[in-house]
C-alpha cells in the first residue's frame, strides 16, 4: 500500500473528523479518539469474521506480535516518547504479521477485512507521528509469538484498545487546555 | 481489604451479585478500580484447599491469595489480582487440593464494574416541564470519553420510571414532565464497549427535583380578554350601523303596492272607490294604464244572424256553458244552447275560406265593433282604419256573415271576441269604457290582461299585432275556437280541446 494512499486516507480522516465533530472537545481534530475507536471496531469485526470462517481461513502459522499488556501503574511512569516508540514499533510488527496472514487467506471476506485493518494501522502510524514525532531511536522492543490467526487478531485488537489509545489520549499535543 | 465483599449485604456487592447471576462461567470476574477480582461459590461443609493461578503473555503462572466469605448455605471464594494487566488475555485457574477445578481465559478490560456517578444534581431550568440533571463521572483515568450513562426518573411515590441513555456527556435535560411535580432521579454508568467493556454500575442515591408550576401568564389572559372585548364592540358597532340592511336581509319586507296608490290605505282606509273619485283627475293617466288592461272590449252587435243549422252537438253546448271568464266577470252564460252549434257551423265555414274574410272594421279610436253579416259570402267591411285596427277576427255563419272585430292598438290590450249566439242586438263598446254586458243574448268574451288565464269556448280570439299592422287571422278549429295567445299580455287562453295551430302571419 503506497504512502500516498495512506496520506490521502489520513487527510480524508481529518476532513471527516472536522465535518462530524460534536463540538464537545476543544482538541485538535487529529486527537479525536473517534477515529481510533472506528479502527478498533473494524479490528473487532475481523475477529467476528474469523470466528465465523469455515474455509480458507489461513494456515496455522506463527506470527511475531507486540506485547499488549498494560499495567496502569507502570504505564503512567513511562515517558510519553518511550510510549510512542513502543507503539510505533508494535504497529509495524502488526502490519507485517497481518500482511503475511492475508497471503494465506483465501476467504474473500476475511481477506478484505484484513486488508482494511492493515490500511487502518498505516493511518494510525501517520496520525501518531504527527502528534508525537518519535525522534528517539527504536528501542529493543519485546515481542511475543502467537501461533494462529485468531490469536493474531486478538493481539491487534488489544494493542489498539490499550497502548495506542492510551498514548493518543495522553499525548501532550492532545491534552485539553482546561483539564 | 475485600473490596465490595467486605460487606456482603452492601448495596454494591448485592448489586454485583445480582448482575453475575446469569454468568455461566464458574469463575466470575470483575474489575473494580484497576484490579481484577475473581470469585466462585462452593457449598459448605466441605473443607478443601483452593489455589488460584493466572498467567498472560506466555509468562509463568502466578498465584493469588484466596479469601472466603461465609454466606447462609454457601461459601464465596475470591481472589484479587494485585497488578492486573489489561489488554491481554489472562488465563486463570482454580485448583482444589492441587487439582484443576475451573479455568477461564479473559481480558480484564472487558469486565469493568465502575463506581456510580458522583455529585448528582437536579435543578429546575425555569421552563415548564423541564429539569436539568447533571453529575460527575467516577474517578477513573483514561476512561472519561468512553462511558455511557443511564438516567432514570419517576414521579415521587410512583413506580413507573423512564430511562434515558446519555453518551459521554454528563448532563441531561428532562423534557415533557408534569408541571409542579416532585421527581426522583437516579444515574448509573457503564463503559461504552469500544475500548472498555463491563457491567452497569449501581444506581446513585435518588435526588429530588421539582418542576416549575405551569405558567398561565396572567398578562396573556388579560390580553386575550381585552382583544375579545374589542372584537365584540366592533361587531356590535357594525351590526348597529347596518341594522337596517341586515334586517332587510333577515326579515324581508312584504312588498305592498302602497307607493303606487298614495293615500289609498292611509286616508281612505282601502276604499278604492273613494280614492278613485278623489284622485280622478290627477291619476287619470295612471289609472288608464291600470285599467285598460283589465277592461274588456265591448262588442256592438249590429245585426242579427239567423240560425240555420243544428249540427253541433250537445257537447258544444255543454262546453260553452262551462267556459267562463271569471276575472272580468263579464262573460255570460250561454243561454240558448240550440244556437251554439249553429254558430260553430258559421265558424267552420269561415275557416274554410280564411283569406276572403280578411277584414277590419273600423271603429273609433278605442271602439271596436262586431258586425254580423247575413247571407253574404263576402266580407263586409265597415270603415277600415288601418292605423287603428291592427287586426280583426272574422266570424262567418253558414251564410256569409262575418263577424269582425277590431281593436284599438297602441299596445293596449283588449280584445274580446264575441261569438256564440246571437240573439238580440246589443252593442259592445271597446276598452276604455266600462263595459257592461248586455243581456244574455250575446256571448262575449272579455279578456283581462296579464296574469289571467281564462277558458274560452268556441270563441275565436284575435291576436294583437304590432302597431300599424293589420292582420287577419283565423283559427283552426276542430270543434271549437282555439284560443290564442295574447301577445301583449303574454297570456295563454286555454281551451280544453286539443292544441291549435294559428294561421301564419
Amino acid at each position: 500500500i503506497s504512502g500516498s494512499t495512506v496520506i490521502v486516507k489520513v487527510f480524508a480522516i481529518t476532513v471527516f473528523i472536522c465535518l462530524f465533530r460534536s463540538g464537545v472537545s476543544p482538541l485538535r481534530p487529529i486527537c479525536d479518539l473517534r477515529v481510533l475507536e472506528h479502527f478498533i471496531r473494524e479490528a473487532q469485526d475481523s475477529e467476528v469474521i474469523m470466528r465465523g470462517c469455515r474455509g480458507g481461513c489461513g494456515a496455522m502459522k506463527s506470527y511475531f506480535v507486540p506485547l499488549t499488556s498494560v499495567d496502569f501503574a507502570f504505564w503512567e511512569h513511562i515517558d510519553v516518547h518511550e510510549q510512542a516508540v513502543e507503539v510505533q514499533t508494535g504497529l509495524s510488527l502488526l502490519v507485517q504479521a497481518l500482511s503475511t496472514a492475508m497471503k494465506a487467506v483465501s476467504n474473500s471476506r476475511l481477506a478484505s477485512a484484513l486488508d482494511n485493518n492493515i490500511s487502518n494501522i498505516h493511518s494510525l502510524s501517520q496520525i501518531l507521528s504527527t502528534v508525537l514525532p518519535d525522534d528517539s531511536a527504536p528501542a529493543s522492543t519485546q515481542s511475543q509469538e502467537v501461533s494462529s490467526l485468531p490469536e493474531l487478531l486478538q493481539v491487534q485488537s488489544s494493542f489498539l484498545r490499550g497502548k495506542v489509545r492510551l498514548l493518543l489520549s495522553a499525548a501532550p499535543a492532545c491534552q485539553r487546555q482546561n483539564s | 481489604y475485600h473490596g465490595i465483599f467486605s460487606l456482603p449485604l452492601a448495596f454494591g456487592g448485592y448489586h454485583l451479585a445480582q448482575l453475575l447471576q446469569d454468568e455461566t462461567e464458574h469463575i466470575k470476574c470483575f474489575v473494580e478500580g484497576k484490579d481484577l477480582t475473581c470469585f466462585w461459590e462452593e457449598r459448605n461443609n466441605l473443607h478443601h484447599q483452593y489455589t488460584f493461578t493466572y498467567s498472560y503473555e506466555n509468562k509463568n503462572k502466578m498465584a493469588c491469595a484466596v479469601s472466603s466469605l461465609l454466606a447462609s448455605n454457601k461459601t464465596i471464594f475470591f481472589c484479587k489480582l494485585p497488578k492486573t494487566p489489561f489488554f491481554t488475555t489472562l488465563d486463570v485457574q482454580v485448583l482444589r487440593d492441587g487439582r484443576m477445578l475451573y479455568t477461564r481465559s479473559l481480558n480484564a478490560e472487558n469486565f469493568l464494574f465502575l463506581d456510580p456517578p458522583r455529585n448528582l444534581t437536579v435543578m429546575s431550568s425555569g421552563k415548564e416541564g423541564q429539569l436539568n440533571v447533571s453529575w460527575l463521572p467516577p474517578p477513573l483515568k483514561y476512561m472519561d470519553d468512553s462511558m455511557i450513562y443511564e438516567v432514570r426518573y419517576a414521579v415521587e411515590g410512583s413506580n413507573m420510571g423512564k430511562v434515558e441513555v446519555v453518551k459521554v456527556s454528563t448532563m441531561l435535560v428532562l423534557l415533557g414532565l408534569q408541571s409542579d411535580t416532585r421527581y426522583k432521579v437516579w444515574v448509573r454508568v457503564k463503559p461504552d464497549g469500544v475500548a472498555y467493556k463491563g457491567y452497569w454500575s449501581a444506581w446513585t442515591e435518588p435526588v429530588f427535583g421539582v418542576t416549575p408550576p405551569s405558567d398561565v401568564d396572567p398578562l396573556i389572559v388579560l390580553l386575550v380578554l381585552f382583544i375579545g372585548l374589542i372584537l365584540c364592540l366592533l361587531s356590535l358597532t357594525v351590526i348597529l350601523s347596518h341594522h337596517k340592511f341586515l334586517l332587510k336581509k333577515l326579515w324581508p319586507d312584504i312588498p305592498t303596492p302602497e307607493h303606487k296608490f298614495p293615500g289609498l290605505f292611509t286616508v281612505y282606509k282601502g276604499d278604492f272607490k273613494e280614492w278613485m273619485s278623489q284622485n280622478n283627475g290627477s291619476m287619470w293617466g295612471r289609472s288608464v294604464h291600470v285599467y285598460t288592461e283589465e277592461l274588456p272590449s265591448l262588442l256592438e252587435v249590429l245585426s242579427e244572424v239567423s240560425r240555420t243549422s243544428h249540427d253541433t252537438s250537445q257537447r258544444e253546448e255543454e262546453e260553452e256553458k262551462e267556459s267562463e271568464s271569471s276575472d272580468s266577470g263579464l262573460t255570460d252564460r250561454w243561454r240558448d244552447p240550440p244556437h251554439a252549434h249553429w254558430l260553430m257551423e258559421q265558424l267552420r265555414a269561415l275557416q274554410e275560406n280564411p283569406e276572403s274574410r280578411c277584414q277590419s272594421s273600423l271603429l273609433q279610436s278605442h271602439d271596436t265593433y262586431v258586425t254580423l253579416n247575413q247571407g253574404d259570402n263576402e266580407q263586409q267591411v265597415d270603415d277600415v282604419f288601418e292605423e287603428t285596427l291592427p287586426l280583426q277576427t272574422l266570424f262567418t255563419t253558414t251564410g256569409t256573415s262575418s263577424l269582425s272585430t277590431s281593436h284599438s292598438d297602441l299596445g293596449s290590450l283588449q280584445q274580446s271576441s264575441g261569438s256564440g249566439r246571437l240573439s238580440s242586438q246589443s252593442s259592445f263598446e271597446y276598452p276604455n269604457h266600462t263595459w257592461a254586458p248586455k243581456g244574455p243574448g250575446y256571448a262575449y268574451m272579455a279578456v283581462a290582461d296579464s296574469g289571467v288565464s281564462m277558458d274560452y269556448r268556441p270563441m275565436s280570439s284575435s291576436r294583437i299585432a304590432e302597431l300599424g299592422r293589420h292582420r287577419m287571422y283565423t283559427n283552426d278549429y276542430k270543434n271549437e275556437i282555439c284560443p290564442h295567445k295574447w301577445p301583449l299580455s303574454g297570456q295563454y287562453i286555454k281551451s280544453g280541446s286539443e292544441s291549435c295551430t294559428g294561421p301564419v302571419w
